[in-house]
């Protein structure tokens, strides 16, 4: 028996003053957020020429910065290949996280606590502890310079195992109890019940951890061998030759971010979506 | 929260242990797949660095590990670039928490009050640095902090060389860093503020609270738990999100004013190739790591009672 609330804003005491500062201090912090983004895609728009110029406005714009970051590097490939790794990963992330944040939410079992300080305990293990024993044991499988052998080590997220636990947590208990008692299995209820309110945690998790794995640096340097297979790894053996050749750097970065982008406009408006309609249940 | 009651009957024939075993058997079963991840590439590997600690070795497949007992730990507690880079990352973590912790939670509960299409877009706007590739970010803002036409100098009217000076050198890292996290911050806080149920600030409001009463008494403390594993994710994961930038703008430098301790185990591992010396230094950081956490998770657990 829940009260539908109109929305998680008391009613009375809309002050416009209070919104006025509230927009005003949300506009400042956004501006500081985007303007290094405009930046790079300003500078990487202006004719070769212009590069220095610090006209807010990139005109005439120009391609030919593009033009030339394609003609050096091989970008459609690794584009190709870093969006496989990023996705399975974080699928693979998702499905492992949601399991065991399950578990955590709806038994009490004997070392519960040890077994969540294990997942805890992987953000104490420095990356570069690990790389050396993670290394020979990929070699040994045969899954160096595989997309694999960069998929494969991350199949586990810490990160999303304690934020859906966050989530499942405050799930109402009555919720899982009554569907206990309907005599459904706990898969079931996980698939009809569960899965269904976390929706929107699920669908923001899920962006943040193709970003992550987009975004990942080091393992897919160690597995593929600095070849030039994933962007990230193109990108920094850009910056390295091209020194301060900035309009070209600019361009290879741009299409660098530009995929993630375009994913993030695409699903912002479903997942701002689901958090609205969640704040109106 | 109970145990839940298995409502299916279960034949009475079946021994009592069986039962016992089937009841207690799912969740184990549902954590499998994520810590058998966790053992294969995390413990494990940690297992070995441990072993690895009290040999000598360059890396080589080819050449044999060498005992040598805890020579590895006595050079490094010698060594005075230890304390030093161990310095710099606190000061690393200090930096960052008004971008992970205050900043997030003003930004969030700001645009709450910022209704609908308005207060998402805000949102999605702080959070695009996020998306930014952090060799990316690190490019843009070599651009930018450019001594001679970056615009930073121009629009300051300096002539700092940002990345080639100590103090500045710092700085750059600690912002450029917040500058990529603040928004993930956010949008954990605003994921938190959805969670907390509206019930309890109605039922203030009937009897006569305010709205800064509603603040202080209801909203913070509920959201404590979140600000807490923001804190917690801030002191854990500052050095490796610190690390790319460090690794692709300075080096380390200048004059190692930017070598974190997590650089410096790198730097131990593949330019000094001493392997040994390497994974000392990471079974020291884990078990400093170890202690940090476990007051974070002792306090955090401490507060997130303030819900039942």
């Amino acid at each position: 028996m829940r009260v539908r609330a109109e929305s998680d804003d008391p009613v009375g005491d809309r002050g416009t003053g209070r919104r006025i500062v509230g927009h005003l201090v949300l506009a400042l912090t956004s501006l500081a957020c985007l303007f290094p983004i405009y930046w790079l895609y300003a500078t990487s728009l202006r004719a070769p020429g212009d590069v220095y110029s610090l006209s807010p406005v990139p005109w005439p714009l120009s391609l030919e910065h593009y033009r030339e970051a394609i003609a050096k590097t091989d970008m459609v490939r690794m584009l190709v290949n870093t969006a496989v790794i990023a996705v399975l990963t974080a699928l693979g992330q998702l499905l492992t996280g949601l399991l065991a944040a399950y578990a955590f939410a709806a038994w009490r079992f004997r070392f519960e606590r040890l077994l969540h300080l294990a997942f805890v305990g992987t953000w104490l293990v420095p990356f570069q502890v690990t790389m050396l024993p993670n290394y020979v044991l990929l070699s040994e499988l045969g899954l160096l310079n595989t997309l694999a052998g960069v998929i494969v080590p991350s199949l586990v997220s810490a990160l999303g195992v304690l934020m859906l636990r966050q989530h499942l947590m405050s799930f109402p208990k009555e919720l899982l109890e009554a569907a206990r008692m309907d005599g459904r299995g706990s898969w079931n209820i996980l698939w009809t019940v569960v899965v269904p309110t976390l929706r929107p945690v699920l669908a923001a998790l899920g962006i943040l951890l193709v970003i992550t794995a987009w975004n990942e640096y080091f393992w897919p340097a160690m597995v593929m061998q600095r070849s030039n297979g994933v962007v990230q790894l193109g990108l920094r053996s850009f910056m390295g030759t091209e020194g301060n050749d900035w309009g070209p750097l600019m361009a290879a970065s741009g299409m660098t971010c530009l995929p993630v982008f375009a994913l993030y406009l695409f699903l912002q408006r479903h997942i701002v979506n689901a958090f609205v309609r969640s704040g109106l249940k | 929260m109970a145990r839940p009651r298995t409502a299916a009957a279960v034949p009475a024939a079946r021994p009592a242990r069986w039962r016992r075993v089937c009841r207690a058997a799912p969740p184990y079963l549902y954590l499998a797949p994520a810590l058998t991840m966790l053992v294969v590439w995390t413990y494990q590997p940690l297992a070995q660095t441990v072993e690895l600690s009290f040999h000598s070795w360059n890396l080589l497949p080819t050449s044999p590990m060498r005992e040598v007992g805890t020579a590895n730990y006595e050079r490094l507690l010698t060594t005075p670039d230890m304390g030093a880079s161990v310095w710099r990352t606190v000061l690393v973590i200090l930096g960052l928490l008004p971008f992970t912790v205050v900043v997030p939670v003003v930004v969030a509960l700001l645009s709450r009050r910022v209704k609908g299409r308005a207060g998402a877009a805000y949102r999605a706007m702080v959070f695009a640095p996020m998306l930014v590739a952090p060799v990316a970010g690190a490019a843009v803002w070599q651009w930018l902090l450019d001594p001679g036409s970056g615009a930073v100098n121009s629009v300051l009217g300096t002539r700092i060389n940002w990345l080639h000076e100590s103090g500045p050198a710092q700085l750059a890292i600690i912002v450029i860093t917040g500058w990529h996290i603040v928004g993930f911050a956010v949008l954990v806080v605003s994921a938190g503020l959805t969670g907390i149920n509206p019930e309890y600030a109605a039922a203030a409001q009937v009897d006569g609270a305010s709205r800064w009463q509603i603040l202080r008494w209801i909203t913070l403390p509920m959201l404590s738990p979140t600000v807490m594993f923001l804190v917690l994710m801030t002191v854990l994961l500052s050095a490796q999100w610190t690390f790319p930038l460090i690794d692709t703008l300075t080096q380390g430098g200048p004059a190692e004013s930017t070598t974190t301790v997590y650089y410096l185990l790198w730097d131990y591992g593949f330019h000094s190739y001493d392997a040994g010396l390497g994974a000392a230094a990471g079974v020291l950081f884990f078990l400093g790591f170890v202690l940090v956490a476990a007051v974070l998770v002792w306090l955090s657990d401490r507060l997130s009672h303030s819900d039942d």
